[in-house]
């Protein structure tokens, strides 16, 4: 069972945040790219609070809202905090 | 005979800051609108000392003061009370009864809410002061400084001045993606379709109650959402649960935003659809994500 962060799977990580965001910005599926900050999408500091709080009910670790601030792309966020996956990340685009 | 505006306040324990919210709300501060056309009603929510009507007799206001005795410390049941003695065609709630209105709100709302059968009118939200209240709260800001910014712009004598010393709650004030309004107009038979606020939000404050009506008033059937430009609420600082500190403002957000994901199963999320974006002083549409008659409906009337 995951206990922090580190325990997940970057490719699970970055797919959850791909669709998480794609949802409640209600953006084209496969239009988010994962390079780009969170601000450049439009996702503001209540919504950073708010996915930290789905994410943490989601994956059962801790999440600070801090973190998507200080990492604030999908890329740099999940290259800070999850698992590696054996694929490297890179900024294309998801679909 | 029914007023055509019924305005819904909600208060706990706001002996310093309701009677300036009635000032802005009397007929002598709002503009555009006479007495007999809107009444206001006050649901207290359990103050100590709960206000009353002979209070505020001088403003000249329809008025009538309600107490809710629910003892949930949750606004949502007073609303709804208030919501249910309403008499006016169109009915305001007013959430949080520390926000001051700007001059023309009343008038903005009344417009703008005649122009669509089925309309969301949402105003948005400003707090007194340069920054947002849970942060200058820590710097300082309290109810003597807030005092103080009052009496520098001679309130209530000018009340769009309320601008100058005001921070807005959302990005790019109206356009930008909306969390909630703390005064949302709707005709009274919407209301009734809604069914009010959701009594589910029992926390302090009514966690994400409000948020939660305004997504909910949009996803109705052949609504329109109306955001009002030019006019807002102000908001003075009381120790309200999203404005006393930033450590309370995050964790009023984290547990009510969890407890909407359970509630509703989707995560909380802004009205980001634009709607019409409605200036009364122009009597004009400016901004429209909607059919082209609506920009035509509002020079037309």
């Amino acid at each position: 069972m995951a206990t922090t962060l580190q325990d997940i799977d970057g490719d699970t990580l970055r797919a959850w945040m791909v669709q998480y965001i794609t949802t409640v910005l209600d953006l084209p599926e496969g239009k988010l790219d994962t390079s780009e900050s969170f601000t450049t999408y439009g996702l503001d500091s209540v919504e950073a609070v708010v996915m930290a709080g789905v994410m943490e009910e989601e994956f059962r670790v801790p999440v600070d809202p801090m973190q998507f601030f200080e990492h604030h792309t999908i890329d740099d966020f999940v290259q800070t905090y999850a698992k590696p996956s054996e694929q490297p990340l890179t900024g294309e685009k998801i679909g | 005979m029914h007023p055509d505006l019924s305005l819904v306040v909600v208060c706990y324990e706001m002996a310093r800051e309701l009677p300036r919210t009635l000032i802005s709300l009397s007929p002598a501060y709002q503009r555009g609108v006479s007495s007999g056309n809107y009444e206001v009603i006050v649901v207290d929510n359990g103050s100590a000392e709960p206000p009353e009507a002979k209070q505020f007799a001088d403003l000249g206001l329809t008025l009538r003061v309600l107490r809710c005795s629910s003892g949930s410390p949750s606004p949502v049941i007073a609303l709804n009370e208030g919501l249910a003695a309403a008499r006016g065609n169109v009915v305001g709630a007013w959430i949080d009864g520390a926000r001051l209105a700007s001059p023309g709100l009343l008038h903005a709302a009344t417009m703008a809410a005649s122009l669509h059968p089925r309309p969301i009118v949402a105003t948005t939200n400003y707090q007194l002061g340069f920054q947002r209240q849970h942060l200058s709260a820590a710097e300082g800001y309290d109810r003597e400084r807030e005092d103080e910014l009052l009496r520098s712009i001679g309130w209530p004598g000018d009340g769009y001045r309320l601008f100058e010393v005001a921070t807005p709650e959302m990005k790019d004030p109206p356009f930008g993606p909306m969390l909630e309004s703390n005064a949302l107009f709707m005709p009274k038979s919407l209301w009734n379709e809604l069914g009010g606020y959701d009594p589910a939000f029992t926390e302090p404050g009514g966690g994400m109650a409000n948020p939660d009506t305004l997504a909910r008033a949009c996803a109705l059937p052949a609504t329109q959402l109306i955001r009002v430009t030019g006019e807002g609420t102000f908001h003075q600082i009381h120790g309200g649960m999203t404005t006393s500190s930033a450590a309370l403002a995050l964790r009023t957000l984290d547990q009510g935003s969890r407890f909407y994901l359970r509630l509703r199963g989707q995560p909380l999320k802004p009205v980001r659809k634009l709607g019409w974006v409605f200036d009364a002083s122009k009597n004009a549409i400016l901004s429209s994500d909607g059919p082209s008659e609506a920009v035509m409906g509002a020079g037309g009337r």
